[in-house]
């Protein structure tokens, strides 16, 4: 693994733009082990892009992108045996049936097809999951589907962890076990990096909070760190300010307005 | 999870896998979780309103009855002896034309296909190998079909032909289909070559169209090359038939077996084994670069809603009821945007445009061009409605379907009038268009005195319309996913509405064999539209309480 202070992922000058709009403006931004990064930013903000330009999902930037001292552009892709990833939660095969599901990944990871059954058993177990492990993931509520694809990003034991709202549908109990998982596996020097639109949880689970707004990063440090640079109240209150968002109250006002307008219109 | 035959077949071929690259134990993975999704029904939002009987996993490599009659449509060909040349053309030209349209409408959609990307490319699976089990999983569909196809002549000429003529015909067809599932994908990677986004998804379409129509006429030329009835006659080589593919594979039967040993055939032998595995080189080569392209597919482009106006002016004109109205509008942006629609509908929509011309084609052909303007041979212009019956099948199914909740949620008193706009968007978008162009050639063809017969076609088509309709079981637009259309044979089913639309016209002769014969149909077919359409969809009582009937 290198170097304790080697950065496990390093992005330098990266840009990304689709055919009509810039969506990536020069990110610059080093992750060194054991940090639990929370990604945030607004809607549209390039968050997921920058993910899945890291995953090999998404070509075309300009830049440097490297992940265990390795640039990804050098068409190996070895590099994501140690990576996790939780997409959004509409992205797996939801016909197959959970020990379906997670013992195919885990074979794309390159596990033995009984050792993945085996492990994936008992993390199912473990999140409250054991009766369900033959049934079909389309059958599953949101929660559950979201603890399957959490598992099936864990399987391989990463080195680092990309997540995309990796909270989304659990109830508050797995949401403590969860949270806990990640403190643990950060403490083991393992990577986490996630995005999230909680600004509570990113709060308070975050060792280093990335902001960043219309391409670019905005805001990078602890939450201490943030907040000692002058921004006052909580996360969400520097989200606001940072992102030059000050209008909720108008808006909300007129979003009610226009809700009990009367139709003049026709 | 069933450990599929095909597999364990594909597993001898290991070795040579590796060879070029492809991570065979993850291909394998990922193959056998491909076909065991399609052998399952995922339920759908709205599974509990309608009655169904819940099949049992079937197994995804069903046998294709329609297939299987054309197989047997084949033998007769395999029983003639003398000349491999006119014999095996006819066949090659038989079975390419069948599989390259099954390619182009049925698999189109899973060559295109993205949606894997992010879980299968987030994973250490690099890119060979994952185009290469995208590749195989198409194979695999393609060589049932194909089995299916040639398998009674395959079975019987080892019995008429010999030995060696059945080894020939096997190896030549795996040729043949690995040929047509490179061109078909190195087509696609050069239209993607040069445009994207959005506008790549319209010319992948337009392609589709225009590839059916090509195929068409081209196999018509072929078989109008070597006219039946002189099956007996000497083969005559020229250079065009180096360009016909077919031909290609015609001549090893007549090297090998014939024992000709003329260039010409020599040349036409080599140009059936060297030209496919060249293309499957380039292909293994360029599958990187089609993977690339694909992502331009999902990138967003702006819809743009120039059209707007006109969709509310249409709706406005078409339907009374407001409700009505409101799922003309829907249809008709679904129909416009559903990527999997169009690539499932335009292929139907290249037959409709061709089948009106392909016997007048024949007739010009023959030279009897002056002898047309008298005949009735206008009648033809029913074979433009064929396309119904693919549209109205597919408005069921979306990539969306989840997205139908919505008609759960929203009060509607009944279902009549979603219906019913889904069909006029159906007839005025797509059914509409194409039969104003085919009815301006036609009256170019035939003159002025067709046009009462055509506004007779199109009372017609509308009741053609409804009787689709009315064929299928009733689905909610928009609420099926696709991959439940593979599981479900309407073979059967669209058989019968050929048959209807032939007799459709076979009535239209009747009336137009006496004078004024062609008023009184018509006169019977407004009543008719009058009385299906309403039958059909009942009137919305509780709504506005006006009715609505269909203004042709």
């Amino acid at each position: 693994m290198g170097l304790a202070d080697d950065p496990v992922i390093a992005i330098s000058g990266l840009w990304m733009n689709y055919t009509d709009r810039m969506v990536l403006k020069g990110i610059d931004l080093k992750v060194y082990r054991g940090q639990i990064i929370g990604y945030i930013g607004p809607n549209g903000a390039g968050k997921s892009t920058t993910v899945k330009i890291m995953l090999g999902l998404v070509e075309g930037y300009n830049g440097k992108v490297e992940i265990f001292g390795r640039d990804i552009a050098d068409g190996d892709v070895s590099y994501k045996k140690r990576i996790g990833y939780v997409p959004e939660v509409a992205e797996l095969y939801d016909s197959l049936t959970a020990r379906e599901y997670l013992t195919f990944v885990g074979e794309l990871y390159g596990m033995k097809r009984s050792d993945v059954d085996y492990k994936a058993g008992k993390l199912m177990a473990l999140l409250g999951l054991e009766k369900a492990y033959d049934s079909r993931i389309a059958t599953f509520s949101k929660g559950m589907k979201q603890k399957v694809l959490l598992i099936s990003s864990m399987l391989h034991d990463p080195d680092i962890l990309f997540l995309d709202e990796p909270l989304s549908g659990l109830d508050a109990n797995s949401v403590m076990v969860v949270k806990e998982i990640f403190a643990s596996l950060a403490a083991r020097g393992k990577t986490i990096f996630y995005s999230s639109h909680i600004m509570d949880v990113v709060e308070k689970i975050s060792s280093r909070i990335v902001l960043i707004d219309g391409g670019d990063i905005v805001a990078d440090g602890s939450f201490a760190e943030l907040r000692e640079k002058g921004r006052e109240g909580s996360l969400e209150d520097i989200f606001n300010q940072l992102t030059g968002f000050d209008k909720y109250r108008d808006i909300a006002g007129e979003f009610v307005a226009v809700m009990q307008e009367v139709s003049s219109h026709d | 999870m069933t450990d599929f035959y095909v597999l364990k077949l594909l597993d001898k071929l290991r070795g040579g896998f590796s060879r070029i690259g492809v991570d065979y134990d993850v291909m394998r993975s990922i193959l056998q979780v491909k076909l065991t999704m399609d052998g399952r029904r995922t339920p759908t939002v709205l599974a509990g309103m309608q009655k169904k009987e819940e099949k049992k996993e079937g197994s995804p490599l069903r046998v294709q009855w329609i297939y299987l009659l054309f197989g047997v449509m084949l033998i007769p060909l395999m029983m003639l002896t003398g000349n491999y040349m006119l014999q095996m053309s006819l066949v090659f030209g038989v079975v390419m034309f069948m599989i390259t349209t099954t390619l182009i409408s049925d698999f189109s959609s899973v060559m295109l296909d993205l949606r894997d990307k992010n879980i299968l490319a987030s994973k250490p699976v690099n890119r060979r190998t994952l185009n290469m089990a995208k590749s195989i999983h198409i194979l695999i569909y393609l060589f049932s079909v194909t089995l299916t196809l040639t398998g009674p002549s395959l079975i019987l000429c080892l019995f008429k032909q010999g030995v060696l003529f059945f080894l020939i015909y096997a190896v030549e067809i795996i040729l043949m289909d690995c040929f047509i599932l490179v061109i078909t994908a190195l087509l696609y990677l050069l239209i993607m070559k040069f445009f994207d986004g959005e506008k790549l998804k319209d010319i992948i379409n337009y392609v589709q169209i225009i590839l059916t129509i090509g195929i068409t006429v081209g196999y018509q030329l072929v078989v109008r090359l070597f006219d039946i009835a002189e099956l007996s006659l000497s083969f005559k080589p020229a250079w065009w038939q180096y360009l016909i593919s077919p031909i290609w594979f015609a001549a090893p039967f007549e090297m090998l077996i014939g024992g000709a040993r003329d260039t010409h055939f020599v040349v036409l032998s080599v140009l059936a084994l060297v030209i496919p595995v060249l293309l499957i080189v380039a292909y293994i080569k360029l599958m990187p670069l089609f993977e690339k392209s694909l992502q331009k597919l999902s990138e967003q482009g702006n819809v743009g809603k120039s059209n707007a106006r006109m969709v509310d002016w249409l709706s406005k004109v078409t339907c009374k009821n407001p409700v009505e109205g409101m799922f003309f509008r829907f249809s008709w942006s679904m129909m416009k945007n559903e990527r999997d629609f169009k690539l499932k509908v335009y292929p139907a929509i290249g037959y409709s445009i061709v089948f009106p011309f392909i016997f007048i084609f024949g007739i010009f052909w023959d030279g009897n061009a002056s002898s047309i303007k008298d005949s009735n041979t206008y009648l033809m212009i029913y074979f433009g409605a064929t396309l119904l019956q693919t549209v109205v099948l597919m408005l069921r199914y979306s990539a969306g379907y989840k997205g139908s909740w919505i008609y759960k949620l929203i009060p509607l008193p009944n279902t009549a009038p979603i219906y019913r706009g889904m069909l006029k968007a159906a007839i005025v978008r797509l059914l509409l268009p194409l039969f104003a162009i085919e009815a301006i050639v036609y009256l170019w063809l035939f003159g002025l005195r067709i046009v009462p017969d055509l506004v007779v076609v199109l009372f017609a088509m509308l009741i053609y319309a409804v009787i689709c309709f009315r064929s299928y079981p009733p689905v909610l637009p928009f609420s099926e996913r696709y991959e439940a259309a593979k599981q479900k044979d309407y073979t059967a089913n669209s058989f019968g509405l050929l048959f209807l639309l032939m007799g459709m016209a076979g009535i239209h002769y009747v009336f137009t064999l006496f004078m004024g014969g062609v008023y009184i149909y018509l006169l019977v077919l407004v009543v008719l539209n009058l009385w299906i359409w309403r039958i059909t969809f009942p009137k919305n009582v509780s709504s506005t309480g006006r009715g609505s009937s269909f203004p042709g």
